[in-house]
């Protein structure tokens, strides 16, 4: 079979979003053949190159997302298209626009919304008609001809008001936002040989590269596979939400939203990451029977020393792992320890409770908390020693992975009896989950995807409360037996759920179902022009690859054209090579 | 869930102050110290983390304030919701709010935000449009050069001459260079891309090089030379017109003043206008008002070098090649290459065929040929032939001009600072 992966930002790229996760899908899938089309954002990004790519990966194109400034001397002079094509542009931008200035105010839309989603989805499917057959998309979108219609748009009656505020920069924006949330339209990849030749399109997240897929799928009828770590449109309202006018933000968001409700109207399969993302799907629209959750995987492998010997674990110690930044909120963590050696002064043998904080700090700002953090500790803490006469140190110490005290990820959480996570925002914890390979007993904030992701193997305390914190992590400092057991479930749960081959063997399945139940209608077209009556045999989808040269038995005195492979529609000749 | 219940009766007060709110956290927290195997089950600590501060019989008002600014500027619930969830709330938090998920206490919160049409504050821009000093000096330079080439040329003679004018005309090139690469007559501001047309470039070269020898050139065909090069002696056949040149490398501070000053203003009033038609409207007179100072200068600086210079100002043919090289670059910083590159090619096409013609006269049976610029050599001088073809042309880019860059997309995106 073949995938289309259509990544934005991401795999075949060295320093890509999802990269490793669809270099895992890929590399775990050796019996399908892949064609990666991917959208680049940053001309560092394609500097950068690419990670080395199985043979599984048939081809790669790429397109860039960023190329900001187009020749405006085409722009400029409007002499891109023709009086013909400049009417149908006009017609369909009309249209896009009058659809977000229709749901711009959210319940506008109610009474009649799938009129108005399919309005959006003929605007846009008619933007990528006249971009395919005419090209030069781009120029029309900047040209003057499209912020006059946006103008129309925002001033017609029944426009909300923060439309009707709209000012010409504001016009200006959206018309530019427009631009380069449309260039999807204008690739190359429309054509037969193209993403017209592949069995499945298979967007490793929404926004660019699900546009990309929806745009086969409404040429080629090729089904499309949506999945999402992070919800697009939720990271767009969060990117958004500085300088710019409400009349930029209400138009845009129109639009995204529209984009994504299109996105999981037309997609057989969406894959949400986790509950949140779902829910954020759900609420924009996703069908609930198209909705499977599958959990991102990690490589088990690295833990499983660790994860397998409990009795590694110092029994006094907590850890905490992550990258340090004020989400973490590691003052409320600090805060808790001090709690904690409160709580625990009255046991008996004064038990030397110690906080490893290992991480390093994300970014400027990272570097700033961190330096707080480490003055807050030695505030609160004192430095203390076993004796009068041998050197004290601090119960808190800041560490790296890599350093001498903890060489390896594993061996961080490999020292501590109960592993901490205080943060205040969290998407899908992936420490979490590390720390539940490791077989440790864990301790975190109900913040984010933590309660899915713990089911019942941890406990959870409420965000912003040290207390609470510190209470949890004294009861299982002081209940050895139950740490166990907690943390040998949470072992379990996490090599049930969280790891790799669960994550490529729920792609492989749902693979198999999308192409079994909504299988590309190819018709084949004979010298004369008339359809090729079973041009396309049923086997020509088999799942998986044609079996290899090498293994080929055929019985002794058959026919020698047994030995050939079956025949495949001619459309589907994979055009071998990389293209860039 | 039972805590639903209390969440609006009525708490005991205690003092403002941070103490006070710690207090009543950490007494909260007790209860809810997960205990459990589980999570910690919504409605624990209702009040402690998101809640309402002591006394406060609705919830979601004080989380309303807390978030105030995220709900006075959502444009749509959904933006609430992702702003409170970047905030780390999360359903079971919003349970205590007596709301299924994030997403219904995100409706309430926006249908309950007072929208009572007040003016929403606008972000001003800022730009900084102060023109800035190195491109000021940048544009200063062709000029100064180009003085001083030619004061240097008046006290040299001989080979040294012709060594210096070959420098100067070098550095009057470069400096020219520089000043259209960068500064309000630079095309690139912050925006990488492909310089746009090049291909104008000759033609503006000779337009310039038939200002400083066409006429003279003309008026010597037309009497049947020329008999050598010119040699930029006063009384030689061929004499050299300086003035032009020197105006025209000096204006390239007023143009550059020009051009930041229409940048500028325009800009300010794509602020300020409310449609499109409207921003139309208030740029004609400054695309006027410009065009205007810059030829007002332009002259200024053309007699002052004819006084200096003392060399006939020829004044008209300088001036329309100076409203015409303006008008292209102007076109030009906005992104309008086109109709630019084929004026001037046009232009420099028709001063070009006025001296082919000229001298295809000559030839046996095509005494035709040379009529037409005879006659007009006869009648209005050889001035009139660079007047013409560069009067023209600056007229229909003026034209141009006016329905081009009254437009607003072609000040959207000029606004990088230089």
């Amino acid at each position: 079979m073949r995938i289309g992966l259509l990544t934005e930002g991401g795999y075949p790229y060295v320093g890509g979003d999802a990269r490793l996760w669809c270099d895992r899908l890929v590399r775990g899938l050796v019996q399908h053949e892949f064609d990666v089309y991917a959208l680049s954002r940053s001309e560092r990004q394609e500097d950068e190159g690419w990670i080395p790519l199985p043979s599984q990966v048939v081809r790669v194109r790429t397109a860039p997302l960023w190329t900001a400034e187009e020749d405006r001397a085409v722009v400029g002079d409007g002499r891109a298209y023709g009086r013909r094509a400049r009417r149908r542009f006009a017609e369909c931008y009309g249209e896009l626009a009058g659809v977000l200035c229709a749901g711009a105010s959210g319940e506008a839309s109610a009474d009649a919304p799938a009129a108005e989603a399919d309005r959006f989805a003929n605007a846009l499917y008619g933007l990528a008609e006249l971009a395919r057959e005419e090209g030069g998309l781009v120029g029309a979108l900047r040209s003057e001809a499209a912020v006059r219609v946006l103008e129309r748009a925002c001033r017609a009656p029944g426009a909300p008001r923060t439309a009707h505020e709209a000012r010409v920069p504001d016009l200006l924006a959206v018309a530019a936002h427009l631009e380069r949330a449309l260039r999807p339209l204008s690739l190359d990849w429309y054509e037969d040989d193209g993403l017209g030749s592949v069995d499945l399109c298979h967007a490793a997240s929404g926004g660019a590269a699900a546009l990309t897929g929806l745009l086969a799928r409404h040429f080629f009828g090729v089904p499309l596979l949506v999945t999402e770590y992070g919800v697009q449109l939720r990271s767009h309202y969060l990117a958004a939400a500085t300088e710019s006018s409400p009349a930029v933000r209400s138009l845009l968001a129109a639009f995204h939203g529209r984009l994504a409700a299109e996105i999981y109207r037309q997609a057989d399969c969406i894959t949400p990451g986790n509950a949140h993302a779902r829910r954020w799907q759900e609420r924009c629209g996703a069908d609930r029977t198209k909705l499977r959750t599958v959990y991102p995987g990690m490589d088990a492998g690295p833990f499983a020393e660790v994860g397998e010997s409990p009795e590694l674990a110092e029994p006094d110690t907590l850890v905490w792992v992550g990258r340090v930044e004020p989400t973490k909120d590691l003052v409320s963590l600090l805060h808790a320890f001090a709690e904690v050696r409160e709580l625990r002064k009255g046991e008996p043998g004064t038990p030397r409770t110690r906080l490893r904080i290992v991480g390093a700090p994300a970014g400027a700002e990272g570097a700033d908390y961190l330096t707080h953090c480490r003055v807050l500790a030695a505030q609160l803490f004192p430095d203390e020693a076993e004796g009068p006469h041998a050197v004290g140190d601090n119960p808190v110490s800041f560490e790296e992975i890599g350093g001498p005290e903890a060489p390896t990820l594993a061996d961080a959480y490999a020292s501590g009896a109960v592993i901490v996570l205080s943060s205040v925002v969290e998407g899908f914890p992936i420490g979490l989950v590390e720390a539940m390979l490791c077989g440790r007993a864990t301790v975190s904030t109900d913040v984010g995807a933590v309660v899915e992701v713990i089911g019942g193997t941890g406990l959870v305390v409420p965000p912003r409360n040290p207390r609470a914190l510190a209470e949890a992590c004294v009861a299982l400092l002081r209940d050895p037996e139950r740490r166990e057991r907690l943390g040998a479930a949470a072992r379990a749960r996490a090599l049930e759920l969280f790891t790799v081959e669960q994550n490529v063997a729920a792609f492989h399945g749902i693979y198999l179902e999308i192409v079994s139940r909504c299988p590309v209608p190819r018709v084949v077209l004979d010298d004369s022009g008339e359809p090729q009556p079973f041009a396309v045999p049923a086997e020509a989808r088999v799942p998986g690859r044609w079996t290899d040269a090498a293994t080929r038995v055929v019985a002794r005195g058959g026919p020698s054209w047994a030995a050939g492979p079956p025949v495949r529609p001619p459309l589907s000749v994979p055009a071998t090579g990389a293209a860039r | 869930m039972n805590d639903l219940e209390n969440l609006d009766r009525p708490r005991t007060p205690a003092g403002d102050g941070i103490e006070a709110r710690q207090k009543a956290r950490v007494g909260e927290a007790h209860g809810g110290a997960a205990g459990g195997e589980a999570a910690a089950a919504p409605g624990r600590d209702a009040v402690g983390t998101f809640g309402a501060h002591r006394g406060a019989a609705d919830p979601v008002k004080v989380l309303m304030r807390r978030h105030r600014e995220l709900c006075e500027r959502a444009v749509d619930p959904l933006e609430i919701a992702a702003g409170l969830e970047a905030h780390g709330l999360t359903d079971r938090t919003a349970a205590r709010f007596r709301h299924r998920d994030v997403f219904s206490l995100a409706e309430e919160m926006y249908a309950r935000v007072p929208r009572d049409g007040d003016p929403s504050r606008r972000p001003t821009p800022t730009a900084d449009t102060r023109p800035r000093a190195d491109w000021i000096v940048r544009t200063l330079l062709p000029g100064t050069l180009c003085a001083a080439t030619l004061a240097g040329l008046h006290l040299t003679h001989g080979r040294a001459r012709l060594v210096l004018a070959a420098v100067g005309t070098l550095a009057v090139a470069l400096a020219l260079r520089a000043a259209l690469s960068r500064g309000p007559l630079g095309t690139n501001r912050a925006r990488p891309g492909p310089h746009p047309a090049p291909g104008a470039r000759p033609w503006i070269c000779w337009l310039v090089a038939y200002a400083v020898l066409g006429d003279g050139l003309l008026q010597d065909a037309a009497s049947g030379g020329p008999d050598g090069l010119p040699t930029g002696a006063a009384d030689s056949s061929w004499p050299l017109t300086i003035t032009p040149l020197l105006a025209l490398t000096l204006a390239c501070a007023p143009a550059a003043w020009s051009a930041h000053l229409f940048a500028a203003r325009a800009r300010h009033k794509l602020t300020a206008s409310r449609g499109l038609e409207e921003f139309a409207a208030s740029v004609r007179p400054l695309l006027l008002g410009t065009f205007t100072l810059f030829l007002a200068a332009l002259t200024g600086l053309l007699a002052l070098s004819a006084a200096t210079v003392d060399d006939p100002a020829a004044p008209s043919q300088t001036l329309t090649l100076g409203a015409l090289l303006f008008l292209a670059r102007l076109l030009t910083i906005h992104g309008f290459t086109h109709a630019p590159a084929v004026l001037l090619t046009a232009a420099a096409t028709a001063e070009a065929t006025a001296l082919a013609t000229l001298f295809a006269g000559r030839l046996p049976h095509c005494d035709v040929l040379g009529i037409p610029t005879q006659t007009l050599l006869d009648t209005w001088g050889p001035g009139s032939i660079p007047t013409l073809a560069c009067g023209a042309a600056a007229l229909a880019l003026l034209l141009h001009a006016f329905r081009r860059l009254t437009r607003a997309s072609a000040h959207g995106r000029t606004d990088g600072p230089w």
